[in-house]
């Protein structure tokens, strides 16, 4: 069954470390250079992902989401380059085009955006597995049926996607037309979809009953499958994150009184 | 065993089965190539199925789960999706949702309210674009006119999620009525039950 996940072990130094880390990266990439309002800090966080990415061997499977960025980037290039409201100074002309500093200066700064936040997510993403994840937050407390509910979905999903071709291909023998002009792509989308949805909305209620049977809303304290791995390391990341966010935030306060 | 019946086993599991739809109505929209996302099918049909809080709980674990395994972007928009879930619930619980008439009421109330939640968070990140082909050559247009990037991030999200969302609702509308009442009854919880001992 193919999975969706984008999560590959390769034993690398991020495989092993505490997912509650990475998601403090996240947060300390997202937030010091807010805080900070300075932009050479998101690019020193891009670097950092990128080093990140690259030293866990993930690089290959990264390159798709940096085509996705590349798209959303050109286009703010050409868009605010020539349109930005603010636009004053023309930098660069081709033929009638007129590129204004401006809006390329814009158009920059919401590619940091854009890189800053994909590429702090990949470090996450791409080296957890998303179980691990979940159960991590039903550790600090989350409700474990919805831990079940997030992590159910993990199964569903590759089960639906092989009903749907299963579906695909008994409509296609029936004589169902997928390519075409746009009214006949648009007909073949209901015979597709609403075999699968009925049939997934039927198969809750089987499993409701199979969850039930086997204890899923008793009330006593529930148990892990795997143990917790949360080593020394973990605790360092941790506590030089913290640290950085909170130095930063006094650093912006001690400037804004001054 | 009625406490909570709101979140009863079988709406806790209809709720991945919502986010399994989502991602499969996108998948299908994709291999047709609709110029549609048609990827809260599910949402809508969760919030329709078993109320507004539901929908807004599918929506908003739809976006959190693909944020966090396929693309970060998505994790932007939860509130959106969250919202879109209420919106939709609540028109629906109204009986909105049995008629062709109330149906596409509720979809352009709930595309209204996608657009209003996402023009600030586009404007946020991205400058107020939306990466959609049309929407963008919309935005363009907008700010060449020299009109405000609000607005223009406004009509760029305008173009891609109202026709979105009547398709959808409409999809939904389809399917909501021809299930069976057997299956429907699972997720409400607003019958009453009547109970035989007393």
């Amino acid at each position: 069954m193919k999975s969706i996940t984008l999560y590959e072990y390769k034993n690398s130094f991020l495989n092993h470390i505490d997912p509650f880390c990475k998601l403090l990266y996240i947060l300390a990439a997202l937030s010091i250079p807010l805080i900070l309002g300075v932009s050479v800090t998101k690019l020193i966080f891009i670097a950092i992902s990128i080093f990140l990415i690259i030293s866990n061997k993930v690089f290959k499977k990264v390159i798709p989401l940096f085509t996705f960025s590349a798209i959303i980037i050109l286009t703010a290039i050409i868009i605010q380059g020539l349109f930005y409201s603010n636009n004053k100074h023309i930098i660069l002309q081709l033929g009638p085009l007129k590129f204004y500093k401006e809006g390329l200066l814009f158009a920059y700064h919401i590619a940091l955006n854009v890189l800053n936040i994909l590429l702090s997510f990949a470090v996450l993403i791409f080296t957890t597995k998303p179980t691990d994840l979940i159960d991590s937050f039903v550790r600090v407390g989350f409700s474990p049926r919805f831990g079940y509910v997030l992590s159910s979905v993990f199964q569903i999903i590759p089960q639906m996607s092989e009903t749907m071709s299963t579906i695909s291909d008994a409509q296609k023998s029936r004589g169902m037309e997928s390519e075409g002009n746009l009214f006949t792509r648009i007909k073949a989308f209901f015979p597709l979809i609403s075999p699968v949805i009925t049939s997934s909305l039927i198969n809750t209620r089987e499993r409701a009953i199979a969850l039930e049977v086997r204890g899923f809303n008793s009330t006593t304290k529930k148990t892990f499958l795997n143990q917790q791995t949360r080593t020394r390391k973990d605790k360092i990341i941790n506590i030089i994150l913290l640290l950085l966010i909170i130095l930063s935030s006094i650093w912006r306060i001690i400037t804004c009184l001054k | 065993m009625n406490t909570k019946k709101w979140l009863s086993t079988a709406v806790l599991v209809l709720i991945p089965a919502c986010i399994g739809i989502n991602f499969l109505g996108k998948s299908f929209a994709e291999a047709l190539h609709l110029p549609l996302w048609l990827d809260s099918i599910g949402t809508c049909l969760a919030a329709c199925l078993a109320g507004p809080i539901v929908g807004a709980i599918c929506g908003a674990a739809n976006n959190l789960i693909y944020g966090l395994t396929l693309s970060p972007i998505s994790l932007v928009y939860a509130l959106t999706s969250a919202a879109i879930g209420i919106v939709v619930g609540i028109l629906a619980n109204k009986g909105q949702m049995r008629h062709i008439k109330g149906a596409i009421l509720t979809s352009i109330l709930a595309g209204l309210v996608a657009v209003i939640i996402s023009t600030p968070l586009n404007v946020i990140f991205w400058g107020g674009m939306t990466g959609n082909t049309w929407g963008d050559a919309v935005y363009a247009w907008a700010v060449a006119q020299k009109l405000p990037m609000f607005i223009a991030s406004f009509f760029d999200e305008m173009v891609v999620d109202i026709p979105d969302k009547i398709a959808t609702i409409l999809i939904v509308f389809g399917i909501y009525k021809g299930l069976p009442k057997t299956l429907t009854s699972l997720y409400q919880s607003n019958d009453k039950i009547e109970n035989l001992n007393d």
